[in-house]
């Protein structure tokens, strides 16, 4: 009886392990097309609003994707504080912070870090043109990360599954 | 003559706290630097110039000052602190709010005001487009002019400018070198003037100012920072000419006041706006009545008797001294109280 319970809770939690991992492979893509659409609402707000890019930055956490707003509103509240933060540095506080919760890979990370240095710094066709080189960076990361994931997400949950029956078999 | 002593320095409440104002503005290093500077130091700054490469300066009245790497006035240059590019591109960073973009109209005419009304004139690389300057880049050098707003400045001359028959005030000009304190007493009076000053039965007057440097209201992003009045409509970097004719016909001013007026078509505005009937309230730069008719642009306006009012200011005992208020009817001096 105590074997029997033992072998469900091993497949239980490989499979879950194995879901997690299938869950992060598909939560990748998805963030890295919100954060490209927030981008592209942010180069309309400078380049036709040409709004101060506190305000900017506060009108695209109102109207992008809730997953990634939190990157937008926390540096407009740095900003706003008015602690002596320059955009840059108010940019990285903020996507350090996301980063840590969210399915991004290192390269992505460098991606926003690189745009974060230039953001306010320059008149608005050299800002619209690092936003645009952002958002395509971010679009050739999101189709590797759609193959990975058509490729992976599949593959770990059966995986987490299999390893576990795997376990219990020869443990029996 | 008779002579007052107007010494703003005395008037100046809390004028340490006034610099706090500019403290987020400042990058890390020049901020602690200007933090750990003297109290009574700190009062007197007028402004911080801040050159790449070079030392850290305050202008102050008696002249400017340098600071060392220790936060105190420096014996000598060499003891000065030294700007660094690092310092310069997050200085850049602060003023413009990181939206040099959006300020691309402010830094063509040189300089971004502040929120608190305070100004930052800044150089660089003029970049041009068909012979006129389109923006500048390579940032180099900033001034930032400390802005101190000073309530009762105008209260000596308010009731000499009052037309007591008709409730309202007389075509005013204020006349005076720079730094004499000309825009503080300027704004003082539109304040007073639009709030209205039971004391001396003048009610609340609606005024239009056209307020082309950004100076006296100080506004950022189109709100005044300064206060300048319950019933004035403020026209933020508008040309004074086609400001004062815009106010004329959109906003019913019954006083318009500006600043500065030296050009020929500012004088033709304001004959248009005395044709209609609105009060004038405006400076020029001068020290003498004398002086000022000897300008092509002053001369008609003042063989007319346009202005009813003439204001010397200078600092012959400091910042703001009323050294004379002529009557422009009759040219003649009406003397001012001890």
């Amino acid at each position: 009886m105590i074997k029997l319970l033992g072998s469900v809770l091993i497949v239980a939690a490989s499979g879950l392990g194995g879901i997690a991992v299938a869950g992060n492979y598909s939560r990748r893509p998805k963030e890295l097309k919100s954060i490209r659409s927030a981008l592209q609402m942010l180069e309309t707000e400078i380049s036709y609003g040409a709004a101060h890019l506190q305000e900017a930055l506060s009108m695209v956490a109102e109207r992008c994707d809730q997953d990634v707003a939190c990157i937008f509103s926390r540096t407009a509240a740095e900003l706003s504080a008015r602690t002596g933060l320059t955009a840059a540095q108010a940019w990285e506080k903020s996507i350090q912070s996301y980063y840590k919760e969210s399915a991004l890979k290192a390269q992505d990370f460098s991606i926003l870090r690189n745009l974060g240095a230039s953001l306010g710094i320059s008149d608005r066709t050299d800002q619209i043109k690092h936003l645009r080189l952002a958002m395509e960076q971010i679009g050739s990361e999101n189709l590797r990360a759609e193959e990975e994931a058509a490729r992976n997400v599949k593959l770990w949950s059966y995986l987490g599954f299999l390893s576990g029956f795997l376990a219990v078999i020869i443990l029996y | 003559m008779n002579k007052t002593e107007h010494q703003f320095s005395g008037w100046q409440r809390g004028s340490a706290g006034v610099l706090e104002e500019i403290l987020p503005l400042l990058p890390a290093n020049i901020r602690r630097l200007v933090i750990s500077l003297d109290l009574k130091l700190k009062e007197k700054v007028e402004e911080v110039r801040i050159r790449q490469g070079k030392p850290l300066s305050l202008s102050l009245a008696e002249g400017d000052i340098l600071i060392s790497r220790e936060g105190r006035p420096a014996r000598q240059d060499s003891d000065a602190y030294l700007v660094t590019p690092a310092d310069m591109e997050s200085l850049i960073n602060l003023l413009s709010g990181s939206s040099l973009y959006a300020l691309e109209e402010e830094l063509r005419s040189g300089f971004i005001t502040l929120p608190g009304g305070h100004r930052a004139g800044i150089t660089g690389k003029a970049v041009l487009d068909g012979g006129k300057v389109k923006t500048l880049k390579y940032l180099s050098c900033c001034n930032i002019r400390v802005s101190r707003e000073i309530y009762g400045a105008a209260s000596e001359v308010l009731p000499q400018i009052i037309n007591k028959k008709c409730g309202g005030i007389y075509h005013t000009l204020l006349l005076s070198p720079p730094r004499c304190g000309k825009t503080t007493i300027l704004r003082d009076l539109i304040r007073q003037i639009s709030s209205g000053a039971p004391a001396y039965g003048l009610p609340g007057l609606t005024v239009g100012l056209v307020d082309e440097r950004s100076e006296i209201a100080g506004c950022c992003r189109g709100i005044p920072q300064r206060d300048v009045g319950i019933r004035t409509d403020v026209l933020d970097g508008c040309p004074k000419a086609e400001g004062m004719m815009m106010l004329l016909r959109s906003m019913g001013p019954q006083v318009i006041a500006t600043d500065e007026i030296g050009r020929r078509e500012d004088a033709d505005a304001l004959e248009e706006v005395l044709n209609a009937g609105v009060k004038i309230l405006t400076t020029a730069h001068g020290s003498s009545l004398a002086e000022l008719a000897e300008r092509p642009v002053f001369s008609n306006l003042i063989r007319t008797k346009t202005f009813e009012r003439i204001i010397i200011l200078g600092r012959s005992r400091g910042v703001g001294t009323i050294e004379d208020i002529i009557d422009g009817k009759s040219l003649r001096s009406l003397g001012v109280k001890k």
